[in-house]
């Protein structure tokens, strides 16, 4: 005798349904662009980087300057006779990047795709792209994970390799006639500072420096014990590499706990007007920054400040950061390529056209001129090794030397 | 040597009594209403948040910060008790602790796009220059914290002993029938407990603000902090929620700085791992009772 | 008299799940890459949501560290592949070991806690493990994180996103075939059981250790597996990308799916992966609309959206199907074997058991006797000791002192859960059936065939329809027609009256063929004609199974029309030993249980 599960079955029924309802959805794709992102009204340039979670602060500034970029650009009748679209996508960890990549690769069939993620998502997605073979422009990624191996679609842009900021981070404990005695390094455990850290401490080991490290977890906002030990070991000089939030609370209590004297230089994400709150006075800190000027300290960035407030409607508390900056400067580079390729708008040309790219900038389109100035050649796809060296005076950074690639 | 190891110390304290007052807040929600409210660390973070509107923004006096964000918080918990946690009375273990740790990121998230920035700055509130006492710098700030959230702690726990408002959950908490029946509402008394939470959330926040300033992270450190502060110490003991706050707070310091500073969460975690094996119910509970 | 076949029907149904991941895997092999990477990766979010459906759903066991393990699982795999250079296949049951090896690292003192310390021991697991691995640099390449080669299998790599497809799909729907089997037979049961009722499932033999270990290490083995799958996928391994923030959305799979079903589990997990994907108009918004979302679901759907089908489909009202044994059938009892020294009569013998609660003496040197077959009451006014003596003799209370030997073997040093394979069985005074599980699956836990690793066997055996599934069935539907309960056989325990369920509490106490059956207050709270009932069918199944019976029970009349024998107990001694009519009139007895003075 049967025991009919009406139910059971019924039920599955009904589930199956819903699951493929769901798949569906999923599916449902956009009109396809031309099988390389070009048609003859549009180029398609497509971006990810993060929009929400801890690592907010660089995709969304990204997305903002560029967007910005693009529409100063298309207002002067953009690139080989079409507009420039920007279709950014938040990515964070690898998987969202695989997806997000493979989503503006495969389905938006976009022209040049855009790394505006600075961490371990960029890395899987510099990862796929070597595979894939779409130009790819890394904008904000410096670990050495996003650029090794070389291929020859990967192009790197204003952020310079953590061997270039970490030598320039170093030199800054010597300007202005300063004699570091013993160095202290007080680094975060997460992806980005600890690459910075393991150039910092070769280029130590080598010039026979001594120092000592210090580490903190990613958000710390109590560094007692770390500065404890730093002052036990007598040290003069400390690198911090962490985000600005951490660096301010740890230069805070720091001077709260008597080391007012010593030399601080912070890490460039820690450059930024959202410190100088924290401290009360900030006055004598230095770090690398990635741009020439900062935002105010010319009357481009000035103009760019402005044009920025239009664009958002107000102003963030910290913006523009050079995130900001980096991100209008690679808008114009992208643009800059196309052009380039004498309008032959197909994937191998862009690659060709910008492995000789020469003092790429928004200069160049009538742009604001905020950013270095960037150049490749097929063997060497960083654009930029220039790096500028920032300091807070009277309550203000300021960018008071540039430094060429050593 | 010494006064570093009095830095260590110093700095374990402070933060222990803001764990404390977190952990405090969580087990007077949890002995009315046996949930544990994991959005404890969000009100917390829209406490400092407010702290920075009145004293940054509104450019007012700390005082008023004092005395208006804890109530603003309080009234924002219960009702946030009212609309949502009502309907899940009746739901099992799981589904509340879903419910109100997604109810903490919906109000993170909802921060972060309304106000969207790293971090948010809050100025110190004495700017006089601070006490050495035997090699040991101390800040006003820092006494100020240490002293003014034990003090809190200790008037909240005076209450909810002596306090007709603490008869009423403590009474609830051992047997809601006869609690109703001698004339106390389950209603009024849970969403009196929430709002006390709310209270002491808004009051972590309002100390904790030029601490650490004003940013979405802060929500989950501090929720941590007082979930952990608050087991070690004995989930349904006022008095076990402060002790436990502060001994989390030292151990966390002396571990980052004589152990690894990397591994500090680690470290303090495998300490609360000890206890629990140790003594499931906490190093401080109410009564030792006999466990069923 | 129906027929019986040997041997039964495969159990079909639990196809279903794994077939869903397989045609979700289909309709992807027909659509262009970036879809076929989003469903290869909500099948493996399927796999995770059916492991916490086992660990969360069953179980009844919270846990955050669902990140750390998926970052075990996929760790081991690419760690394997990487610096061993093993096959990727040998590297996915490494990835299971490692899982599995994790997940009786948390039970260890997992089980011991329920709700806010377990969630504090899962959650000291998950950051010392992420810790760990973000700090072993050398090995794991830290925080930055270690390139995962692309997976080959038999000389194939897998590259393109249609091959990844095939593999993902096919795995996941293979594990999720595994866990479905084991959740739909005997293990699954139990694993309810041990969660809804510790001690009743002890009793019968189910360790809670035991079972909860295995929830734990079960899921942790699904995780660990959908980690390995992964991690190829993915690219790039980092620690951060498994966090606590994670786990925690992974916890919302189940709940959002529904907890009690593998399909809660598949929904959940498949749709809370796919949504991301569907947001990505309002990305800005995403973190804030699935928290919504999830608030949304508990609020007004409790039981997630396997409840939600389930109501809305429901146009059939579930009619209890008969279900008939032919009682021709009944194997044979099994003899007792007495060992020497033991009065050849005597079943049960409890001699002078004392038991203190600090300053109160409760058991004071108590001794009775149940004879072979026999019906031995235990009475006493409240507070007397003898629920304290009766959970001394059924294994839940330690003795202080003296002797409780079943047929020579004595009962003292054993766990509770032992008694079941002597022929020991228990009714309780809080009717404790399973009562989330069918009357049915009730009676089998009966058996006592509940170990671990039996269960398990049983629950392959129970997929393919074998003798073992059968005869256990078998015997559960004699012994529910015992008690007439026949037509109940699939209803819910839990929707049953309350002399329904006490008869039931009988059916799973008899179907073991016992030779003692231990009864705690058999008809406190039973109306006046139930307990007519219910003492005739003890009276039957004393007479007609030769089973002795030990009643503790405060109704007199009932006691006296039921037992032919009894023991009386005041203020934990034994006062009075005899027949029922000697016993009651006994003036001492009477001075107990209503005050009167005894007069000189």
């Amino acid at each position: 005798m049967r025991n009919l599960d009406v139910f059971g079955s019924t039920r599955s029924a009904v589930t199956v349904a819903a699951a493929i309802g769901l798949l569906a959805l999923t599916c449902s794709s956009t009109a396809h662009a031309q099988d390389n992102g070009v048609t003859p009204s549009e180029i398609s340039i497509g971006a990810i980087g993060a929009l929400t979670g801890p690592l907010a602060f660089i995709g969304t500034p990204g997305r903002d300057s560029m967007t910005v970029a693009f529409n100063e650009i298309n207002a002067n009748g953009g690139v080989c006779g079409r507009k420039l679209h920007l279709g950014f996508e938040h990515a964070s960890s690898p998987a969202e990047s695989i997806a997000a990549v493979k989503k503006l690769v495969e389905q938006d069939k976009v022209f040049i795709l855009v790394l505006a993620s600075g961490s371990t998502g960029a890395a899987a997605a510099a990862d796929y792209v070597r595979q894939a073979g779409v130009p790819t422009y890394n904008i904000y990624g410096s670990t050495p994970i996003i650029r090794n191996p070389f291929a020859k679609n990967v192009f790197h842009g204003a952020v310079v390799p953590v061997e270039v900021s970490a030598a320039a981070l170093i030199s800054m404990f010597y300007d202005d006639g300063y004699m570091p005695k013993k160095f202290g390094i007080l680094a975060g455990t997460y992806a980005f500072p600890q690459a910075t850290l393991k150039a910092a401490q070769d280029i130590l080991k080598q010039k026979g420096r001594d120092f000592t490290v210090e580490q903190f977890d990613i958000g710390a906002r109590d560094f007692t014990s770390q500065l404890v030990a730093l002052q036990r070991q007598s040290v003069d000089s400390v690198l911090v590499l962490g985000s600005f939030s951490e660096a301010g609370f740890a230069i805070k209590q720091a001077r709260e706990m008597g080391m007012a004297n010593a030399r601080w230089v912070v890490d460039g994400s820690a450059v930024s007007t959202a410190i100088i709150p924290i401290l009360g006075n900030a006055d004598g800190i230095r770090g690398y920054y990635n741009a020439p000027a900062f935002p105010g300290q010319t009357p481009a960035t000035r103009e760019f400040e402005a044009r920025l407030k239009k664009h958002l409607g107000s102003m963030p508390q910290g913006r523009p950061s050079v995130y900001d900056l980096i991100g209008y400067g690679s808008g114009y580079v992208v643009a800059e390529a196309i052009k380039a390729t004498n309008c032959q708008l197909t994937r191998d040309h862009l690659i060709d056209a910008w492995s000789n790219l020469k003092d790429a900038g928004p200069a160049v389109l009538g742009g604001l001129d905020i950013t270095f100035p960037e150049s490749y050649t097929p063997t060497d796809h960083q654009g930029v090794y220039r790096i500028g060296a920032a300091i807070v005076k009277d309550g203000q950074w300021q960018v008071y030397r540039v430094i060429d690639k050593p | 040597m010494l006064s570093q190891l009095g830095f260590v110390v110093l700095a374990g304290i402070k933060f222990g009594a803001l764990y404390a007052l977190t952990a405090l807040g969580l087990v007077v929600v949890h002995k009315a209403t046996k949930t544990v409210n994991f959005a404890h660390g969000a009100f917390a973070m829209l406490g400092a948040f407010g702290s920075f509107l009145i004293v940054v923004n509104w450019g007012w006096p700390y005082w008023a910060a004092y005395l208006m964000i804890p109530i603003a918080i309080g009234v924002i918990a219960a009702t946030i008790e009212f609309l949502i946690l009502r309907r899940l009375r009746q739901a099992d273990m799981f589904t509340v602790v879903i419910a109100t740790v997604f109810l903490g990121i919906a109000l993170s998230e909802g921060f972060r796009l309304t106000y969207n920035t790293e971090l948010l700055a809050v100025p110190s509130l004495f700017a006089a220059p601070p006490f050495i006492v035997a090699g040991v710098v101390i800040t006003r700030d820092t006494m100020w914290v240490i002293v003014g959230a034990l003090l809190a702690a200790l008037a909240c726990i005076a209450v909810f002993r002596y306090g007709r408002i603490g008869r009423g959950m403590r009474a609830m908490a051992a047997n809601i029938r006869g609690a109703q029946l001698c004339g106390y509402s389950i209603d009024g008394v849970y969403m009196l407990a929430w709002f006390l939470g709310g209270v002491l959330a808004g009051l972590t926040g309002v100390f904790i603000a030029p601490v650490t300033g004003v940013s979405v992270d802060l929500s989950i450190a501090i929720i941590t902090a007082g979930f952990v502060a608050g087991v070690i110490g004995g989930f349904d003991s006022p008095r076990g929620a402060v002790l436990g706050g502060l001994l989390l707070g030292v151990a966390e310091s002396l571990s980052a700085a004589y152990g690894s500073s990397a591994m500090k969460n680690c470290i303090s975690f495998l300490l609360l791992f000890l206890v629990l094996m140790w003594r499931p119910q906490g190093l401080f509970p109410e009564r030792s009772g006999r466990s069923v | 008299m129906s027929e019986r076949r040997l041997g039964g029907r495969p159990d079909l149904t639990a196809l279903g799940p794994a077939l869903l991941v397989l045609v979700c895997t289909a309709v992807g092999l027909g659509l262009d890459s970036y879809p076929q990477y989003v469903i290869a990766v909500a099948t493996i979010s399927m796999v995770v949501g059916i492991a916490l459906v086992v660990l969360v759903g069953l179980a009844r066991c919270i846990t955050l560290a669902s990140g750390s393990i998926m970052a075990i699982g996929g760790y081991a795999s690419t760690l394997a592949v990487a610096n061993l250079h093993l096959p990727y296949l040998v590297t996915l049951v490494l990835a299971i070991l490692a899982g599995g090896v994790a997940g009786w690292i948390i039970a260890f003192p997992g089980t011991r806690f329920r709700g806010h310390n377990l969630a504090m021991v899962t959650l000291v697991f998950q950051s010392v493990a992420i810790i760990l691995i973000r700090e072993a640099t050398w090995l794991t390449g830290g925080a930055e994180g270690i390139h995962v080669p692309p997976p080959e299998i038999f000389g194939l790599v897998i590259a393109s996103d249609r091959a990844f497809l095939i593999l993902i799909g096919t795995a996941s729907a293979v594990m999720t075939l595994a866990v479905t089997i084991l959740v739909r037979g005997p293990f699954g049961k139990n694993l309810q059981a041990v969660a809804g009722n510790e001690i009743a499932a002890e009793a019968f033999g189910a360790s809670v250790r035991g079972y909860l270990t295995a929830a734990f290490v079960v899921s942790s083995v699904a995780i660990a597996f959908a980690g390995a799958l992964l991690a190829p996928r993915v690219r790039i391994l980092d620690p951060d990308s498994f966090g606590v923030l994670d786990s925690v959305f992974m916890l919302a799979y189940p709940i959002i799916g529904g907890m009690h079903s593998v399909w809660g589990g598949l929904l959940g997990g498949g749709g809370l992966r796919v949504l991301p994907e569907l947001l990505r108009p309002v990305a800005d918004y995403q973190e804030l609309f699935f928290a919504a979302l999830v608030i949304f679901v508990v609020m007004f759907f409790p039981g997630g959206l396997t409840e939600l089908i389930r109501r809305t489909t429901s146009t059939f009202k579930q009619h209890p199907t008969r279900v008939s044994a032919s009682s021709s059938a009944l194997p044979a009892c099994a003899a007792v074997s007495f060992e020497t020294g033991q009065r050849a009569d005597e079943l049960l013998v409890v001699k002078g058991v004392d038991k203190h609660f600090e300053a109160l003496h409760a058991v004071n040197a108590a001794s009775l006797s149940v004879p072979m077959g026999g019906i031995h009451g235990l009475i006493g006014p409240n507070g007397a000791g003898k629920t304290s003596l009766f959970n001394i003799i059924s294994g839940f209370l330690a003795a202080d002192g003296g002797r409780v030997a079943f047929a020579g073997t004595s009962l003292l040093e054993l766990r509770p859960r032992d008694r079941i394979g002597l022929g020991i069985t228990r009714t309780f005074q809080n009717v404790a059936i399973f009562g989330q599980l069918s009357c049915l699956d009730n009676v089998i836990i009966g058996l006592g065939r509940n170990p671990v690793i039996h269960a398990m066997a049983a629950s392959l055996d129970h997929f393919v329809g074998g003798a073992a599934t059968q005869d256990a069935k078998h015997r559960a539907l004699v012994a529910l027609e015992a008690v007439g309960l026949a037509d109940h056989g699939t209803s819910r325990a839990g929707s049953l009256s309350l002399g329904a369920q006490r008869r039931l509490e009988i059916a799973r106490a008899i179907v073991s063929q016992p030779r003692l059956i231990l009864l705690d207050e058999p008809v406190s709270g039973v109306a006046e004609s139930e307990t007519e009932e219910l003492r005739d069918l003890l009276i039957r199944i004393n007479a007609e199974r030769n089973i002795a019976l030990l009643v503790v029970e405060h109704n007199i009349p009932f006691v006296a029309k039921l037992c032919q024998s009894l023991s009386v107990m005041g203020a934990g001694r034994i006062v009075a030993q005899g027949s029922p009519a000697e016993v009651i009139s006994l003036p001492i007895v009477r001075q107990l249980y209503f005050g009167e003075q005894v007069t000189a």
